[in-house]
């Protein structure tokens, strides 16, 4: 159980000429579930690795519990690692793979030993496959056992480097509820590292989203999806991302891409050049005129059973609309745009910051 | 782990390749073929056949001959009369320990290489080569020099210690190949469990590169066993004496043109290859390979 | 970084010491000592003097220097350039042709070679001396009388041919092994579409795989070069360089300069040399493969 701090803490790797870190700052309560969330090459094992010791940050601390960990060897920090690849030891049983963590701390005696390996691997569902080499296992099994592995430590913080990505798709929605339980059952502070944003929205009980090796927002699920904090955010994360069309300020108002006037939201900061971010949910499509509503053209509707994406062009712009799943108009039939007050999210052209 | 998806690939590619060999073949395609394989064979084997045949020969000649009574007598000659046995206790003892020796030093430096983070690691490798390229004939005299100040010269120290550094430069880059297939999140995962680099090594590196360690440990053995140059500049005393040394010595003594005492050179030949023959070829596959990845390196 | 390191480079440190010790002292010394008048027994022995270039002067005048220098290339080109890859690269390439039409002679031609190779330097010496031998030797009284030839006296009359070949049936596998090691890697798709293309056997061989045994070939070669100049044991065993100095090559003269006449410093000077030459070919090696990969 601990708090994890990254003060400022930076890495560029002698081959590259921009840092895999930048600056990263990040605050982890004890017994939280934080998810690390970015493109791939932005920096997220990185990080991971310099919290398990097996990178040197350049500069910036590291803490867990309030005390700097960067001196310490990997081996002395009390942290469990679940790779991308699981790391399982080839030449070891699963039993021994689980217990070895054990066997190399010695507080326990062989007996202890084997019984806590058996209750972890109860926990799992794994008793059957305890006998058998890593090479005999499937992908999923093998997933199970290093979580195993890193669980029957009772290490002060789990971190987590995309180990669903091995997974075939069922599975993997399968296990994202599994874990995030396991981890609430546990208490244990969880660093996960990811770049699949449904995994996730689902899974974190706050997100860090990472691009270039600088955090770009830090905030619940429901917070970043919502509010997203620049451009790069609001299109990373939801599926379809968000629609996101060049405007400019008249007055009160917003003009659109396709001369589309939206209401300004309340509270919008200075700066001229700007554009409009609208969630597919935060449009409302109709069939007849209405007052205020934007007539455009529906390019190709595509069902997904239990919502309808519909793609609509406005202006030189392509926009994505959720419905229901009775609404499907077809390719050219004319359409009219409504966005939903409080869904406009109002960015600066030139830096991406969110403005509203 | 070197004979991984490489190996099964070109196995794949050779069944692929002989599936698609056109048939019939002309025969007088694999007249030519086979002749050449027959007279290949006898040039490469018949050197051996003396060998063997002389060695049970009571009074062997220097021509191919076979024995009219094959007899065991030559080999108890070389134990009763020119300790012999003596020859391979000092030979086991000093190819044994500079295997020991080469795999604690190759196993550290092959993996240290492999895993050293540094600009200018290409060019130890180059000097690792370079050294590999060093002819021993060259260097005979100063290290028979540096030997005779050290009071390295007519011991087991002496032996070993430069038995093992002969075949080193070698060892360590096969070696360092064989743990650039080891990934390092095995390691890391150790240390993350709670180990010490050097148990680490031991205790998750070395099992998964043990085949690694297999052909460093055989070659090292086969080396010190057969190496010569090194035991005749190093040992006059007839105590430290090894295999090679107490061949060599009958050779001189016994062979040419005054005392011809062939059975008894040819035995000690046998007791000599055969050895390393037998070695070789029980593990020819791993050997071969390291071999053939030796010269496709780099 | 150096920091982090640290344990790699105390992991290097014991492979380091025994090169240092055995590799690069002794080629050092061998340069200082060729600076000397040092010798193995005597006054020089005790107070070397330093001569400068004195024994570089005096070798590249010894007319036996450039006999030896001559034998060696003769040696070298004979054994190593003509024999062990010529006959290495026929063989892999017959092997290989038979191990796709499944003819089991192949196997055992590619063992004999391997065993030949396998085998101790000394007992190649050893069993060549046997084989020559004026009297007795199988050549003359097996091979030879059975065609009802005389006998010949293979060292005495042809004692560079007879060590060339003695230095091939012990050397063949290495090229052999290497180049049947590379025709493995040419991927079979190369053939196929080859042969769609209506190339044929010939065409094939030609245009695809000699090609992509080319840059592995130059390897080979300055790798068997580089081994064959420094030949010591075989030829010591079977002609120790005579008669005369007809078989006296680079290696043999070094050491019968050190421990017959015991002038170490004109010794270490030769000893330089074959280093420096060897050098030279080792850099061509490093460039070649890097240019490789
Ligand atoms: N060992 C390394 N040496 C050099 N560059 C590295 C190394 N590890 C990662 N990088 C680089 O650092 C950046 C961040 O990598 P990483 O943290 O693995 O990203 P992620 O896990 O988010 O995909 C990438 O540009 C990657 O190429
Ligand atoms: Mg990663």
């Amino acid at each position: 159980m601990a708090r994890v701090e990254y003060d400022d803490v930076s890495k560029r790797f002698p081959t590259q000429d921009r840092p895999a870190v930048d600056h990263l700052g990040l605050d982890v309560a004890n017994g939280e579930f934080l998810v690390l969330l970015g493109p791939s090459g932005c920096g997220k094992t990185t990080a991971l690795r310099m919290l398990a010791g097996l990178e040197y940050p350049d500069s910036g601390d590291i803490l867990i519990d309030g005390r700097s960990v960067v001196r310490l060897e990997p081996k002395d920090r009390d942290v469990a690692l679940v790779f991308q690849s699981y790391a399982l030891y080839p030449h070891m049983s699963v039993r021994d793979n689980i217990q070895y963590p054990l066997r190399v701390r010695k507080q326990l005696t062989a007996m202890e030993r084997l019984s806590k390996v058996d209750r972890v691997a109860d926990l799992l569902g794994i008793r059957q496959l305890l006998p058998r080499r890593p090479a005999q296992l499937s992908g999923g099994e093998q997933q199970r056992v290093a979580l195993a592995r890193a669980i029957v430590r009772e290490p002060r913080v789990f971190l987590m480097d995309e180990p669903l990505s091995n997974l075939d798709a069922k599975l993997r929605t399968h296990t994202r509820t599994e874990l995030k339980a396991l981890q609430k059952q546990l208490g244990v502070t969880t660093i996960f590292v990811t770049h699949d944003q449904a995994e996730a929205m689902t899974m974190g009980d706050r997100i860090a989203v990472l691009d270039a090796g600088k955090l770009q927002q830090l905030g619940t699920p429901d917070n970043v999806y919502q509010r997203p904090a620049n451009l790069f955010v609001a299109q990373f994360i939801g599926s379809p991302p968000m629609n996101i069309v060049d405007a400019r300020r008249d007055g009160g108002a917003l003009v659109l891409t396709g001369g589309w006037r939206v209401e300004a939201p309340r509270g919008l900061a200075g700066s001229d050049g700007i554009k409009v971010g609208l969630r597919p949910e935060s449009i409302d499509l109709e069939r007849a005129p209405a007052s205020g509503a934007q007539p455009a053209e529906v390019l190709v509707s595509e069902p997904l059973g239990s919502e309808v994406i519909v793609n609509v062009k406005l202006g030189d712009a392509l926009l994505k609309i959720r419905t229901g799943p009775d609404v499907r108009p077809d390719p050219g039939t004319p359409v009219y745009l409504r966005a939903r007050p409080g869904g406009v999210r109002v960015f600066d052209a030139s830096s991406g910051a969110a403005l509203n | 782990m070197v004979e991984g998806p490489g190996v099964t690939t070109r196995a794949a590619s050779r069944v692929a390749r002989t599936a698609a060999a056109p048939r019939g073949a002309s025969w007088i395609e694999a007249l030519a073929v086979h002749a050449v394989f027959v007279l290949v064979v006898v040039f490469f084997l018949v050197p051996f056949l003396w060998l063997f045949t002389a060695a049970f020969d009571a009074d062997a000649v220097a021509y191919i001959r076979f024995p009219a009574a094959p007899t065991l007598n030559n080999f108890v000659r070389i134990f009763t009369e020119h300790d012999f046995g003596r020859a391979l206790l000092n030979s086991v003892f000093v190819a044994g320990s500079t295997m020991v020796l080469d795999v604690i030093a190759v196993a550290l430096a092959g993996y240290s290489l492999s895993r050293l983070e540094w600009r200018f690691k290409s060019w130890i490798t180059y000097a690792v080569l370079l050294l590999q390229t060093m002819p021993l004939s060259a260097t005979m005299v100063p290290i028979y020099g540096l030997a005779r100040a050290l009071g390295l010269r007519n011991s087991y120290a002496g032996l070993i210690l430069i038995h093992a550094a002969i075949e080193l430069p070698f060892l360590v880059w096969l070696m360092k190949n064989f743990f650039d297939n080891v990934p390092r999140y095995l390691e890391e995962a150790a240390w993350l469990d709670g180990r010490s680099k050097l148990r680490a090594l031991a205790e998750i590196v070395l099992p998964v590169a043990r085949n690694g360690i297999g052909v460093v440990a055989g070659l090292a053995f086969l080396a010190a066993w057969a190496e010569v140059l090194m035991m005749i500049i190093l040992i006059d005393s007839q105590d430290l004496k090894t295999v090679p040394l107490a061949f060599y010595e009958t050779l001189r003594t016994q062979g040419g043109y005054t005392e011809v005492q062939y059975g008894l050179v040819a035995a000690m030949g046998v007791l000599y290859a055969v050895p390393v023959m037998a070695l070789f070829l029980m593990t020819r596959r791993m050997m071969v390979r390291g071999l053939v990845a030796s010269s496709r390196g780099l | 970084m150096l920091a982090r390191n640290s344990t790699y480079i105390a992991g290097v440190a014991p492979a380091a010491v025994l090169l240092a010790l055995f590799f690069v002292g002794p080629a050092l010394w061998a340069l200082y000592s060729s600076l000397t008048n040092l010798a193995l027994v005597g006054i020089d022995a005790a107070n070397p003097r330093f001569v400068g270039l004195d024994n570089y002067t005096r070798l590249f005048a010894d007319p036996d220097f450039w006999t030896v220098i001559r034998n060696s290339v003769t040696f070298v080109v004979g054994s190593a350039v003509i024999g062990q890859f010529g006959l290495g690269l026929a063989l892999a390439l017959l092997i290989d042709h038979a191990e796709h039409r499944r003819w089991w002679l192949g196997t055992l031609a590619y063992g004999a070679v391997l065993l030949a190779w396998v085998n101790p330097t000394l007992i190649a010496g050893f069993l060549w001396v046997a084989m020559y031998d004026f009297f007795f030797g199988s050549l003359n009284h097996v091979f030879l009388s059975s065609l009802g030839a005389s006998s010949v006296d293979w060292i005495g009359s042809f004692p560079m041919p007879a060590v060339i070949v003695a230095n091939i049936w012990r050397g063949t596998a290495f090229t052999m092994i290497i180049f049947l090691g590379a025709l493995k890697t040419i991927p079979p798709d190369i053939y196929e579409a080859a042969r769609i293309d209506g190339a044929n056997a010939w065409r094939r061989f030609w245009d695809h795989t000699l090609p992509s045994l080319r840059p592995i070939a130059a390897l080979a070669l300055l790798s068997i070069t580089m081994s064959t100049f420094g030949t010591f044991i075989v030829i010591q065993t079977l002609t120790n360089g005579g008669p005369g100095n007809a078989t006296e090559v680079i290696a043999l003269f070094a050491f019968h300069t050190a421990f017959k006449s015991f002038s170490i410093g004109y010794g270490s000077a030769i000893a330089v040399v074959m280093l420096g030459l060897n050098f030279a070919f080792a850099i061509a090696y490093l460039r070649w493969s890097r240019a490789r990969a």
